[in-house]
């Protein structure tokens, strides 16, 4: 079949909703950023589970962290002294960011931890970013060539707005899609 | 591919206002128009619409590593200097992208042809991804089309999965955000927000008159609150024009499409194409105009131009067409032409929807013109075996 199997709408529709499969009280889950176990086990109170997210996301940064031809284009981007030259053991060296922090995300049944965790490592940038490889490519995406790098999200700031209507001067009433 | 008449269902208007489709007659003119729909074979769809369309994709995106770096290519596509190193970066960091629309010239004989790719602001994406869909469902459930029709549209499983896929990556709060008086670009950013939501995304919407700027220049929603992540139904290149546009590469505003996507939604990409994979059997001949007049057999096309405005179109027997429009200064490129074939005195136009790389559906858009324009009507399509075997009469 080459169409959706369903097609349904959430807020579009006036019609009642019958997505009710998803009992959000299953889905629930804990993540946090950490600089280092110790962080993390003051959180969690979980030093088993930290130590073993560490070594995976170290592990895990050897092949997942971005990659340049030298030290100057990383540090370009990540900062002085924040990275080092490794290779894939093929011989093919290569220099890329130290890892700074890592990722625990476990799933929670009734506010308790569930078995098993997902660990990732995390990298700050010289503008003091946070970012994280993204998830492999596959499904929708083919897998690109580098690895790409999403932000990971903090708490939203607040700023105090200026101005505003500094986009939109293009619009009519017909509007800009394509 | 024929173009086959039907009955319309006769409750169609009311579906249509249960499921929020409230630009299926635009200005008082109809956009949806379910009066036909166009058949297909499965191997039409598969070997000659979704095979060239995910092929297209990938040598489009092939290009990208080269141009990021290429100051004279940058300069053909004119993007504007100040936005080089912000493009080239989100390029790098391979910054999530959702979807795009290849349109293809194709009537069922000989390769489809590319026409150009809506990279950045595709729309008509909630009547090929929902509308159509009900149609087919309500068509076959009623006994009117052949048993066992489909339809090549995957593309709101396709969304539903590409927003999770990328949720990680999107910073929060955020917004989807269009033109405050376009009902058809309000629908598409509603559609969208939709299929997000059902992949557990936060999110809301927003005018796009509405951002506002820091002190500090970042932007803010009504609430203040710095946006993390904006979809914007709007034009890249004409943010970058716009008194916001400065403040761009340095926001820390993530962008979806993202700001890469102004290399590709650009006509200038179709001669880069042509000079990378010169003959291949989708692409027709491209080259950037140099105000020189325009040989028969040749399209003028802006760099920018959207909806079919300011096309210029010199056919082999001597006719010349010529459409209105905005984009009157600014670059050119020249496209050999291969004019749409008529069905019943309509000639379509296959919107071929991509979603994350995937090729995942089409929509079909007639106009009563060569040069299809925002007079085009959507028209539904089936995927129908033809009759094989024994007729039982």
């Amino acid at each position: 079949m080459k169409r959706s199997k369903t097609a349904a709408l959430l807020l579009m529709s006036t019609a009642p909703l019958l997505l009710s499969a998803c009992d959000r009280s299953e889905s629930a889950s804990r993540e946090g950023l950490y600089t280092s176990v110790e962080a993390c086990v003051a959180q969690t109170n979980d030093s088993a589970t930290c130590k073993q997210a560490f070594d995976k996301a170290q592990k895990d940064a050897a092949t997942t962290a971005p990659r340049f031809a030298n030290r100057e284009e990383c540090e370009a981007k990540y900062g002085k002294e924040q990275c080092a030259e490794r290779n894939d053991g093929a011989s093919h060296s290569f220099f890329g960011p130290l890892m700074t922090g890592f990722f625990l995300s476990q799933m929670l049944r009734n506010g308790s931890p569930m078995n098993g965790f997902n660990s990732a490592p995390a990298f700050r940038d010289s503008n003091g970013g946070w970012q994280q490889p993204a998830p492999g490519g596959a499904g929708v995406y083919r897998s690109g060539a580098g690895t790409a790098m999403v932000p990971i999200n903090a708490t939203a700031d607040r700023a105090v707005t200026t101005s505003r209507s500094g986009f939109g001067r293009s619009g009519s009433s017909r509007g800009v899609g394509s | 591919m024929r173009r086959i008449a039907l009955a319309e269902r006769p409750d169609w208007r009311s579906k249509a206002a249960e499921c929020g489709f409230g630009f299926h007659t635009i200005d008082d003119a109809p956009y949806w128009d379910e009066s036909a729909y166009y058949a297909f074979s499965l191997r039409e769809i598969e070997h000659d619409i979704e095979a060239p369309s995910e092929e297209l994709h990938a040598m489009a995106l092939d290009l990208l590593d080269g141009i990021v770096g290429n100051e004279q290519q940058l300069r053909q596509l004119a993007i504007p200097e100040p936005y080089w190193d912000w493009i080239a970066q989100s390029w790098r960091e391979r910054q999530p992208h959702l979807y795009g629309r290849l349109d293809f010239a194709y009537d069922g004989s000989g390769p489809a042809k590319l026409y150009e790719l809506n990279y950045d602001t595709p729309t008509s994406l909630y009547e090929a991804a929902f509308f159509q869909w009900q149609w087919l469902e309500d068509q076959l459930a009623r006994g009117q089309l052949p048993p066992g029709s489909d339809q090549f549209n995957s593309i709101y499983e396709s969304l539903v999965e590409a927003f999770g896929t990328i949720a990680r990556g999107i910073a929060r709060p955020f917004h989807f955000a269009a033109v405050r008086d376009s009902v058809e670009d309000q629908g598409t950013i509603a559609y969208l927000r939709d299929c997000a939501l059902q992949a557990g995304i936060d999110c809301g919407t927003l005018a796009i008159e509405d951002i506002g700027v820091s002190a500090d220049g970042r932007f803010t929603d009504l609430d203040d609150r710095v946006i993390g992540c904006l979809f914007k139904l709007y034009p890249l290149e004409d943010m970058f024009r716009e008194s916001f546009g400065a403040y761009l590469p340095r926001s820390g505003l993530q962008l979806i499409e993202p700001p890469w996507k102004a290399l590709l939604s650009n006509k200038g990409i179709l001669p880069l194409l042509w000079d990378a994979h010169r003959g291949h059997p989708n692409l027709l001949a491209a080259e950037f105009d140099d105000g020189s007049e325009l040989p028969r057999g040749w399209v003028r096309k802006p760099l920018h131009s959207r909806e079919g405005a300011n096309i210029a179109m010199h056919l082999v027997d001597g006719r010349e067409l010529r459409t209105d429009g905005p984009y009157r200064d600014g670059p050119c490129i020249r496209q050999a032409c291969h004019p749409l074939t008529a069905f019943d005195g309509h000639y379509p136009l296959i919107g071929s929807w991509i979603v994350g790389d995937r090729a995942c559906g089409i929509g079909i858009r007639e106009d009563r013109s060569l040069i299809t324009q925002d007079s085009a009507r959507f028209v539904p399509h089936a995927i129908v075996e033809e009759a094989r075997g024994v007729l039982v009469a």
